[in-house]
């Protein structure tokens, strides 16, 4: 039928074009990937798309306790599912927003080690979380007790990322507020360890929907006409 | 041993001869391949458990960080796929080779052995360091980076003689087809598994490539690893025990590089609509859906094989696995399919039917064809037959019930979550239709799991006493539907 050299090339062939298709060309394109520079008149912005970098001390903690088996960082286009319309899940926090919350480009996870785009959407997806996200001390609320927020929450409380103290002198001003079913015994109080800061900073600098170079002016014009 | 010294033939007797001398020489790595994996499997089982419960409670068993669900799953899932599956295939691929190609496994039997211990040492530490909070939270490749090495290592120890083997024995004509999914399987995982640990902790960030690479990696680790690993035990077990040769090698053969073909372009898919070019994942949609192709095949020769031997299945321990792991093999790729074509993935992209296609894959089809082989390998090398016609069939249905439990379940709660998330009504509600509607579906998850645990925990108490030599000193094998005929020979022990 055929001899064994044919055979392995055979297997190397088949299994090597598409290694090189999808991965090697792929990955050593991607590695010449640089921010654009917006252009002043045609999208109205300044800088540089992406323009920040993610807040990385902070996605550390996000990847060691495995939050992407949970949430997803990724805003799928309209035409495959209701993400870019849920709402606050863009920039847009208004009731009905106008457009869609844009689905994410390649680009927008540019400096980051490994895109955290999720396996699971058990909770609500968090690529722009910047912008709906409560202030800094809700946060903290949140994730010391997931419970006070939704009772039906599944999210586990990450009390380890907090520390209970007693009180001594005067109450620090960083301890969570917390809800009479879920606080601490009398004296005691709550503070954010530097790693749970680290992470709600993390959280807080989910804004993944920058405009797009050479995009805003088009979206911006369909959407003009709409609000007529 | 399964040697009949009464026979007047001596050829047979010759051939018999040569085969214990075979199974002689694989004995130590194979068995201590199936212990350990063995072991693994009740563990990463228990942890499913867990983690089922931990994603319906999360306050059961307190607030410990180490047990969060974010922490559990990848720790259960990566016992099941490295601590149990890699090393329960290489000593089935070690054991079907040798017999296989003909050939005694001539040295190095102390080197596969420490090959082994290192592996079991590397997951152990892995495993820890992610319940410890070291993950990587790159799915299927959780284990801190140092770990890939040793195990590539390990992996080459054991590909390297049974490739040889291959090798060796190598005939054009006559040579069955189990041998070249497990060679297959061999010269495929190093590849895949080096060009995601390279791509995902050598180089300097691949952002969303990455994550399109790693989906890549846990596709690839399916269907060119797990799924050659099953097909081949199938294919070298249905005509053994069936005593049918296979019924088309046109069939074996096409099935073998249609699978060889689009294994490799499949698995972006799971990323679809996101960031990743669009062509990436319409090419890994378009193969999910056409690996339909090989697994038809497949299922259709293994169909005519066994096709008015069915008695054979309700009696053969080995067979009975071995079919019902086949079976699952075409309920896999219809689960990728569905997962994969946009039409439906659309609505089941990031949602339990992920887990319904690893588990019906890993635990399904894979882990059923596994523990065919085992009942069929473990007496033939501890030279004594299985004690329990009661603990085999326990251990048989509790895992077909158990295992379609979870993935019918995963499926149906894929769909659930689906239309929850593309609900328009949803569009300003917060996540909890979402999380209360999913809630039953876990929890029948964990009860499966637990099912499970409990047909592994037999599982693994009768392996160790036939590994420690205390089976039945009987020449007649364990059936399953027949009176043991201890006395038709005289039992030599």
């Amino acid at each position: 039928m055929m001899n064994f050299r044919t055979f392995i090339l055979g297997l190397a062939a088949s299994f090597g074009i598409p290694w090189l298709c999808l991965i090697v060309i792929p990955a050593m394109k991607y590695q010449q990937l640089t921010p654009v520079a917006y252009d002043k008149e045609k999208d109205g912005v300044e800088g540089f798309y992406p323009p920040a970098p993610i807040n990385g001390q902070g996605q550390l903690i996000y990847i060691r306790e495995g939050c992407n088996q949970c949430h997803t960082q990724m805003i799928r286009p309209v035409q495959l599912g209701l993400d870019g319309w849920y709402k606050g899940w863009g920039q847009d926090q208004e009731a009905r927003p106008t457009t869609p919350a844009r689905p994410n480009e390649l680009r927008d996870y540019l400096g980051e080690k490994y895109a955290l785009l999720g396996i699971q959407r058990v909770g609500p997806d968090l690529a722009n979380f910047g912008w709906r996200a409560p202030e800094a001390a809700k946060l903290h609320v949140h994730l010391f007790a997931p419970r006070s927020v939704h009772d039906w929450s599944t999210m586990p409380a990450y009390t380890k990322l907090y520390k209970v103290q007693k009180i001594q002198g005067p109450a620090s001003d960083r301890a969570l507020k917390l809800p009479k079913k879920f606080a601490v015994p009398a004296g005691y109080e709550v503070v954010p360890t530097p790693e749970a800061d680290r992470l709600v900073e993390y959280l807080l600098s989910l804004k993944k929907d920058y405009p797009v170079p050479g995009q805003a002016a088009a979206v911006a014009a369909a959407a003009a006409p709409a609000k007529k | 041993m399964q040697t009949s010294p009464s026979t007047p033939d001596t050829d047979l007797q010759a051939d018999n001869l040569r085969r214990a001398a075979i199974d002689k020489s694989v004995r130590g790595p194979v068995l201590f391949l199936f212990t350990n994996g063995a072991f693994w499997l009740m563990l990463s089982t228990l942890l499913g458990v867990l983690a089922a419960i931990k994603l319906v409670e999360p306050e059961f068993l307190g607030d410990c960080q180490y047990i969060t669900y974010g922490r559990l799953q990848p720790a259960h899932i990566n016992a099941l796929v490295y601590g149990w599956g890699v090393q329960a295939a290489l000593g089935v691929m070690l054991w079907i080779m040798a017999r296989r190609s003909g050939q005694e496994l001539k040295s190095g039997k102390s080197l596969l052995i420490t090959a082994g211990v290192f592996w079991n040492i590397t997951i152990t530490v892995g495993i820890l360091a992610i319940l410890m909070g070291k993950s990587t939270s790159i799915e299927w490749l959780e284990m801190p980076k140092f770990v890939w090495p040793v195990l590539l290592i390990c992996f080459l120890c054991f590909a390297w003689p049974i490739a040889r083997m291959f090798g060796r024995a190598f005939r054009p004509e006559g040579f069955m087809v189990s041998t070249w999914y497990i060679l297959g399987a061999c010269f495929w995982f190093p590849w895949i598994f080096i060009t995601a640990n390279v791509a995902l902790h050598c180089l300097p960030g691949l952002g969303a490539l990455g994550a399109g690479i790693d989906a890549w990696y846990i596709h690839g680790v399916i269907l060119l690893f797990f799924v050659p690993v099953g097909i081949g035990a199938a294919y070298y077990f249905i005509p053994k025990i069936t005593g049918q040769p296979i019924a088309s090698a046109q069939l074996a053969s096409a099935g073998f590089w249609t699978l060889a073909i689009l294994g490799g372009w499949t698995g972006m898919q799971k990323y679809m609509g996101g960031p990743l070019p669009a062509w990436m994942s319409a090419i890994g949609a378009a193969t999910g859906v056409l690996l339909l192709i090989p697994v038809g095949l497949v299922g259709l020769n293994h169909h005519l094989t066994t096709l008015g031997k069915h008695s054979a299945v309700a009696a053969s321990p080995t067979l009975r696995f071995v079919f019902f792991g086949a079976l699952f093999y075409p309920v896999s790729g219809l689960i990728l399919a569905l997962n994969s074509a946009f039409w439906t993935g659309a609505g089941l992209q990031f949602t339990q039917s992920w887990y319904s296609f690893q588990v019906v894959s890993v635990y399904g089809f894979f882990s059923m064809c596994v523990f065919g082989a085992i009942y069929y390998i473990v007496p033939r090398l501890s030279g004594c037959e299985w004690l329990s016609v009661r603990l085999i069939r326990n251990h048989f249905w509790f895992s077909v019930y158990g295992v379609s439990t979870i993935v019918i379940m995963s499926l149906v709660a894929g769909w659930q979550q689906g239309a929850d998330l593309n609900n328009p009504e949803h569009w300003d509600q917060t996540f909890m239709n979402h999380v209360v509607n999913s809630r039953a579906y876990v929890v029948s998850r964990a009860v499966a799991w637990a099912l499970i645990s409990f047909s592994n925990f037999m599982f693994l108490i009768h392996l160790l006493l036939m590994v420690a030599g205390l089976g039945r000193r009987s020449s007649a094998p364990t059936l399953l539907h027949h009176e043991h005929d201890d006395h038709a020979l005289p039992a030599h022990a």
